[in-house]
């Protein structure tokens, strides 16, 4: 078997990070804060689709993590469980976003429209396409094909049915790999 | 060059962190300020009580609108709620008014709300007795001072 040395070493440099983080120490927690908080942004952005609210959200994940360390037990990596929080965080601020009327009245967000992905700046390309996608195909597609949640994870995460979770993922991939062949 | 399939481009680009978006602000200022925030500063009967008011101003207006609602549909409740809940509201702003809120753009979200406010304002004036657009109208009052707290004493979600 081959032993990843860089993937290890940095497991246990988090989990000693960690260990210091749930000890109060605030340098440890700045340094967990610089390791991962990149990754966190892109997953807010990819769910929010709007770059001010995903530095927001990153933010309230991080200090959600900080309050609630001490109920991280190791028993997945700690990057398993930051993610979770971060969708977790990005889904209630996307409804905590919608005004009174969009609450009232349940109709669905569009995406953005191609120039407004192009305006999003340094953007990879599957990103351009996915802020594209409307509200609930992108959260699907993103919650399972980047985050890897099961379809029935995703329909508790989301209040919607499994088999809406399935054909939003279906939806969400027709519309990227259309505008893929044709841009 | 041929241009790679679908699945390659999408596996690519979802391995590929180099390319992964990065925030224009720098992000920690703000969670380093709301985690010393956080930490009692006050003793915990003032910070619990400051809490509870600010809850129960919440609870109170709600079901203040609400009595008025069902109790007098007349001309003049729409004065009389606006006229609670600006009290309400402006009461709450002074309160918050030397605490620093967490998000950025929680004034354009009040704004909204405002504009919101105004909307169904104008339709009660052409029918003024609407209950439906009076309990709409105190959910926007109430989703104002919501806000308002929410911003400047954050309860945060579970994670």
């Amino acid at each position: 078997m081959i032993i990843n040395a860089k993937a290890a070493f940095s497991q246990e440099q988090t989990d000693a990070l960690v260990a210091r983080c749930q000890q109060g120490d605030q340098g440890a927690f700045r340094e967990l804060f610089e390791q991962h908080h990149r990754r966190v942004y892109a997953l807010c952005l990819r769910l929010l689709a709007e770059p001010a609210h995903a530095e927001d959200a990153c933010q309230e994940v991080f200090v959600q993590v900080w309050q609630k360390i001490d109920q991280f037990k190791g028993q997945s990596q700690f990057s398993t469980w930051l993610h979770s929080v971060a969708s977790n965080i990005a889904i209630s601020y996307l409804r905590k976003q919608k005004n009174w009327f969009q609450k009232v009245v349940s109709f669905e967000q569009s995406g953005l429209d191609e120039q407004g992905a192009e305006q999003l700046g340094e953007l990879n390309g599957l990103d351009k396409l996915i802020v594209r996608l409307p509200e609930r195909a992108r959260l699907v597609f993103v919650l399972h094909a980047v985050e890897g949640y099961r379809h029935e994870e995703i329909a508790n995460m989301l209040n919607m049915a499994v088999g809406s979770s399935k054909s939003q993922y279906h939806r969400a991939r027709n519309l990227l790999q259309e505008w893929y062949n044709n841009d | 060059m041929t241009k790679p399939s679908f699945d390659e481009f999408m596996h690519t680009a979802l391995n590929d962190e180099q390319s992964q978006p990065a925030p224009q602000r720098d992000l920690w200022q703000g969670v380093e300020r709301a985690i010393n925030q956080a930490q009692p500063v006050q003793s915990p009967k003032q910070s619990n009580w400051q809490k509870l008011s600010g809850i129960a101003a919440c609870t109170f207006a709600g079901l203040l609108a609400w009595q008025v609602i069902m109790s007098q549909p007349k001309q003049d409740s729409l004065a009389n709620i606006s006229a609670f809940f600006e009290q309400q509201k402006q009461s709450l702003l002074v309160q918050y008014e030397t605490q620093p809120a967490l998000t950025s753009d929680w004034q354009t979200q009040l704004q909204e709300l405002e504009q919101a406010e105004l909307a169904v304002k104008l339709a009660l004036k052409q029918d003024p007795e609407n209950a439906a657009l009076l309990n709409m109208l105190a959910q926007v009052y109430q989703q104002q001072l919501d806000l308002i707290n929410k911003v400047h004493e954050p309860r945060w979600q579970q994670i």
